[in-house]
């Protein structure tokens, strides 16, 4: 009797799928490992910032706020669509799924013109890549953002892909690109807190 | 066949003659020992890294040439004498993808770029550094070029990393053969993005994206150890799971299971 609960119970914990995120447990490496080579970023960031007060407050005056929350909405917008996204796909509404898949894409299109926009203008004023310290790290830290974005644009394709037709929809596979599209919002938000808003 | 004795000289001698994996263990202990060495002769003998300042002025590059006279000659001595390693490694690195589902044009692009990566990376660096070191008395102005040229062709194989990365990521996330778990391409994205960080080195001569700087070198640096250590670590796995079939890679049995086999494999 005993072996026989012993064994059901196994037989239960064996059942029980060993899923503790959603999507690939890889890409949440990847995420660990974005975080922390950001962390060093952003570190090289401060500790430039320490040594040059003044010129990084100067600098950081010239940049236009109106551009960064416009952006830092845009992109939490654009993962409350994959969000919705992810749950459309959960209940087998696809066709909803898709919709928002696409949504996210143009939000993502909406944060890359505005960014763009945003960059022309700076250069205008003088405030290039070579100007100062600060616009290295300006120009360094949304540019390699930005390069994160492109990436996302690709893996929302895979996502798009995955829904479209009925032979594939792997769930995983959608839940991975929708963790990767909000790494891209995760940094976004901390280079949006550090540039512009920290003074 | 002779069978294995009980020695251990006696079972090498076995696995090194008939052992069907040999070549690929081979390839393997020559990459960790290429590593090795290639940390010690560029870190601790020739000292060109962690390198040395662009912003510097001649005198002082000069005096970092005399400081390292001795070191540059004899350490770019071996490396000239072990650079033909690379050819085992990247053939490995190769091979890995070849036992993908993948299309043999990765592995083709792989073993091209990085056997061509070499020549700039490590080859034209050591000829350079040694031509300084060389002549003492030679022209300040030209041991400060061959300072610059150096470097930046060592800067210069970032891009070639990049792609190298790139399609080794693509290769596993295609695969169907479960050569490699799918987390280390993704760490082969965030290795790819580190490397595009180096290219304003192009243009700054001090702060953090100079060739010496903390993001185009240190943080580059430590993501790429870890990347290295990473492929290190997964090609022996893929070495032990090999078949040599065309299917997906066996996983290996649990370690307890495996010993008993080894010590019966030894019998046998």
């Amino acid at each position: 009797m005993t072996n026989l609960q012993e064994d059901s119970s196994t037989e239960q914990f064996e059942r029980k799928p060993a899923r503790f995120v959603p999507g690939q447990p890889d890409m949440w490496v990847f995420v660990l490992f974005e975080s922390l080579l950001f962390t060093g970023y952003f570190s090289v960031y401060l500790i430039g910032r320490i040594q040059n007060r003044d010129l990084y407050l100067h600098s950081q005056a010239a940049l236009d706020l109106r551009f960064g929350i416009f952006n830092t909405i845009v992109l939490l917008l654009s993962s409350w669509a994959i969000a919705r996204c992810v749950q459309a796909s959960r209940e087998g509404a696809y066709r909803d799924a898709l919709r928002d898949a696409f949504l996210t894409i143009g939000l993502g299109i909406a944060f890359l013109v505005s960014k763009v926009l945003e960059w022309v203008k700076e250069i205008r004023l003088g405030n290039r890549f070579t100007s100062n310290e600060f616009f290295q790290h300006f120009f360094f830290l949304t540019s390699i953002h930005l390069l994160h974005l492109l990436i996302g644009f690709v893996v929302m394709g895979v996502a798009v892909y995955q829904l479209w037709s009925p032979v594939r929809r792997s769930q995983q596979l959608v839940e991975t690109c929708a963790t990767y599209w909000h790494t891209v919002d995760f940094l976004w938000v901390l280079i949006f807190a550090l540039l512009y808003v920290v003074r | 066949m002779s069978t294995p004795t009980g020695s251990p000289v006696g079972r090498f001698l076995w696995n090194f003659r008939h052992h069907p994996k040999r070549e690929l263990w081979f390839a393997w202990w020559v990459m960790v020992i290429f590593y090795q060495l290639y940390g010690v002769l560029f870190f601790l003998v020739t000292r060109v890294q962690p390198p040395a300042s662009p912003a510097w002025d001649t005198p002082m590059v000069v005096q970092w040439f005399n400081d390292r006279h001795f070191g540059l000659l004899a350490g770019f001595g071996v490396v000239f004498l072990i650079s033909g390693l690379c050819a085992p490694m990247n053939a490995l690195l190769a091979y890995s993808m070849r036992r993908m589902s993948v299309s043999r044009v990765f592995g083709y692009s792989y073993l091209i770029m990085y056997s061509l990566s070499a020549i700039p990376g490590m080859l034209v660096m050591a000829i350079a550094m040694t031509v300084g070191a060389l002549r003492p008395d030679r022209d300040p102005e030209l041991i400060h070029w061959l300072f610059d040229f150096a470097f930046l062709s060592f800067s210069g194989t970032m891009g070639v990393f990049m792609i190298g990365s790139l399609v080794w990521l693509v290769a596993i996330l295609i695969d169907k053969n479960g050569v490699f778990p799918k987390w280390f391409g993704y760490l082969g994205l965030c290795n790819a993005l580190t490397e595009v960080v180096v290219a304003p080195a192009w243009i700054f001569h001090r702060g953090v994206f100079a060739w010496n700087g903390a993001i185009a070198w240190w943080i580059n640096m430590v993501v790429f150890v870890a990347y290295t250590a990473c492929f290190i670590v997964l090609l022996r796995k893929m070495i032990e799971r090999e078949d040599f079939g065309t299917g997906p890679l066996p996983d290996l049995p649990p370690k307890a299971e495996r010993s008993q086999q080894d010590s019966v494999g030894a019998v046998q």
